[in-house]
């Protein structure tokens, strides 16, 4: 079932055109990567989900409909600009927000409980807000996104600040969420965390849809015939069908003409007396594709 | 309606249970205590009680009789101690165990003179008691009718009007002209202190970068309504608790004080009170959401909302012209003008009749502008409330296609 459905939407501010006809959908169970770079409309897309901007044309339905006070509450936003009240007892604070969320105080109170020992928070609950760290008003942030169990998740950068052992905590709990049927578009840079966790992705420049598919659909399609090779001695300078040669650690990455086969460059480099060790044909990291796109503005949209 | 009534809980409880408001809270009415304290103890000090003396050569006071009012801790009343020979008086005035005494000679009902002797004057107080024991004490005065007694013991009590009739001013009603000022005071203070938390409020939640979780919690009219309310509470609260320690000030100075005791406030006064001073009250607390709204951080905006506050207190600044002409054109012109208005009139309320077409007026302007403020103030916050870094201009507020 789709959670969100959006039909060309547009909005300008002035005369900058932040999105352009844009049209997805979110699914239920699914957490869908919201990309794009700087600049691209990734936030104004956001906001008008929530209903903070109107879009000027096209539609938005979230949840079966148009936005309502109600329907706040089965939302859990966790905006690129983090706030929370500095100047009052952390604990205060998240039940202040949850109770806005519609949450009842004292339900709110015990959950929050069972949040703030899960992040390591509890000792805390009586330091004002700004005496904790980034990382732990980043957790702080986290539990008011998630504390009200929300339909919906829509997480600008979830990971920032967070050291490792955090990071997979957070990592595990969205994607429990995610089997808990709710839906989660998350909106991030950092390319690996999306391989990771991400079902389908959407990027988008220039307020424009660039890609938009599942994961595999899009690095099925990029997997251009790249090679990753471990030699045991050193590679020429040049092989015919390849078009750059990158170093990473240790080994090397190929880049392939279009036409050339991945054989063929193999058959050539044990004819050249290559000793190998290794010989991988690359899925294109999703980073390489981002880059790829965005400096290709020609790239086609691709359903 | 629940949400809304969470912000204004969690506004409320956010100051009045601070140190900080508390402080301010009990301020006012412990430099009243002080100064209150002050006074007795200086009239303590220097109002002197001990008894006078007199020598009656006349046979006036052969018998006396003596009714006198309460006293109070500025006028006690005087024990009068009889002597026979001036020079007992004299010793006693010598070893200060009187303050004074009298000698009435025996010419006194005919001549009406009396001779005081003293080391320092005594007070009038003590003087005029005097002259009471000594008059009802008269064989004249004993035949007049009790009423008469009465007047003739109270003295006069000067009633002016003004030539229409429509405005009289009591000699023992001397509050109605402070109780303008005070008022004034009083309005100054907790709007700026509500003005000053609401303006807090509203920046604060740029500061925290908060006003996007709050308006996908709440919406923007929701989350304004709550903080404005919340904050208003504040300052009423601290409104209340002065008018409940003026009234128990009231109540135990009069103890003390026969001045304060009739001090009683005409309706229609506290009307024409109550419909200038609650239109300002929004009008400064709608410019001060409004500022906060434009502003990006707390300091800024408080910077500018002193140029707002200033204007307030202009009245006060220059009390003594519009006291000497409270109808000339510069007074009748800061009556109407919106920031200037609310003191103006009360200030020329309390030394002129002002004609009630001007009070109307002077109401519908604050009131028109209240409305005015308020309707800035929520274009001002739902166009600034997702600018962090940036001001937003007035000009930008007013213009007319702005995206919303």
């Amino acid at each position: 079932m789709s959670i969100i459905n959006i039909t060309n939407i547009s909005k300008s501010f002035g005369k900058i055109q932040a999105v352009n006809n844009l049209s997805f959908e979110v699914q239920q169970g699914e957490i869908f990567g919201l990309l794009g770079p700087n600049g691209a409309g990734k936030t104004t897309t956001i906001r008008m989900i929530l209903d903070i901007f109107k879009p000027d044309s096209g539609e938005i339905s979230i949840l079966g409909g148009s936005m309502s006070e109600e329907k706040k509450n089965q939302i859990g936003y966790l905006p690129e600009e983090r706030g929370l009240y500095q100047d009052i007892p952390l604990e205060r604070c998240l039940t202040f927000l949850a109770t806005l969320k519609g949450m009842d105080e004292n339900k709110a109170k015990d959950e929050i409980e069972d949040y703030m020992k899960r992040f390591d928070l509890d000792e805390y609950r009586d330091k004002k807000v700004k005496e904790l760290s980034k990382g732990m008003q980043q957790k702080a942030q986290l539990i008011t996104t998630l504390v009200h169990d929300p339909e919906l998740v829509i997480i600008d950068e979830p990971f920032t600040s967070l050291d490792p052992v955090n990071t997979e905590m957070v990592k595990d709990l969205l994607e429990l969420k995610r089997d808990e049927g709710k839906a989660i578009i998350m909106s991030t840079h950092q390319m690996n965390q999306v391989e990771e966790l991400c079902d389908r992705i959407l990027l988008i420049d220039q307020g424009q849809r660039v890609l938009y598919g599942t994961l595999e659909e899009i690095q099925n399609k990029f997997s251009s015939s790249d090679i990753l090779v471990t030699p045991l001695s050193p590679l020429p300078d040049s092989i015919e069908g390849v078009r750059k040669i990158r170093k990473l650690n240790g080994r090397y990455h190929l880049v392939l003409d279009d036409d050339a086969q991945p054989n063929r460059i193999l058959k050539r480099l044990i004819n050249a007396d290559v000793e190998i060790s290794e010989f991988e044909i690359a899925v294109s990291p999703l980073n390489e594709i981002f880059i790829q796109v965005v400096n290709n503005q020609e790239v086609e949209g691709y359903d | 309606m629940t949400k809304i009534w969470k912000i204004i809980k969690y506004e409320y409880t956010r100051h009045v249970f601070k140190k900080r408001f508390i402080f301010n809270l009990l301020s006012l009415p412990i430099v009243v205590i002080l100064l209150v304290g002050v006074a007795m103890l200086i009239a303590s000090f220097t109002v002197n009680t001990k008894p006078v003396g007199y020598i009656d050569h006349s046979g006036v006071l052969d018998q006396p009789i003596r009714q006198e009012n309460k006293g109070d801790m500025f006028n006690p009343i005087i024990d009068f101690q009889s002597y026979t020979y001036e020079e007992q008086a004299q010793a006693s005035l010598d070893e200060d165990l009187i303050q004074a005494f009298y000698v009435i000679p025996e010419a006194f009902p005919e001549s009406r003179d009396v001779q005081l002797i003293f080391l320092e004057e005594p007070s009038g107080n003590t003087q005029n008691q005097f002259d009471r024991f000594v008059r009802q004490n008269l064989e004249t005065f004993q035949t007049l009718e009790p009423q008469i007694k009465t007047r003739l013991d109270q003295g006069s009590i000067v009633t002016m009007a003004s030539q229409d009739g429509s405005r009289e001013m009591r000699e023992d009603q001397w509050y109605l002209t402070f109780t303008p000022f005070i008022a004034g005071i009083m309005f100054i203070i907790v709007v700026m202190t509500s003005g000053g938390y609401l303006l807090q409020a509203v920046v604060e939640e740029k500061e925290n970068r908060t006003m996007e979780i709050m308006i996908s919690s709440v919406n923007p009219g929701q989350l304004m309504t709550g903080k404005i309310i919340g904050n208003i509470a504040v300052g009423l609260t601290q409104l209340i608790i002065w008018l409940i320690f003026g009234w128990i000030g009231l109540t135990v100075g009069g103890q003390f004080w026969p001045l304060l005791r009739d001090f009683t406030l005409p309706p229609n006064y506290i009307l024409v009170l109550l419909l200038v001073l609650l239109p300002s009250f929004v009008m400064v607390a709608a410019i001060m959401a409004a500022i906060g709204a434009t502003m990006t951080e707390a300091r800024e905006a408080q910077q500018l909302s002193g140029m707002f506050s200033l204007p307030i207190m202009i009245p006060y600044y220059i009390s003594s012209s519009i006291m000497m002409n409270p109808n000339s054109p510069l007074a009748v012109g800061l009556s109407y003008f919106p920031l200037t208005a609310p003191i103006t009139i009360l200030m020329r309320m309390s030394f002129t009749v002002v004609p009630a077409w001007q009070i109307a007026l002077n109401i519908a302007i604050l009131i028109g502008f209240a409305i005015l403020a308020i309707w800035f103030a929520g274009r001002a916050f739902r166009l600034g409330m997702l600018r962090y870094g940036k001001k937003l201009s007035f000009r930008e507020v007013l213009r007319k296609h702005v995206e919303k």
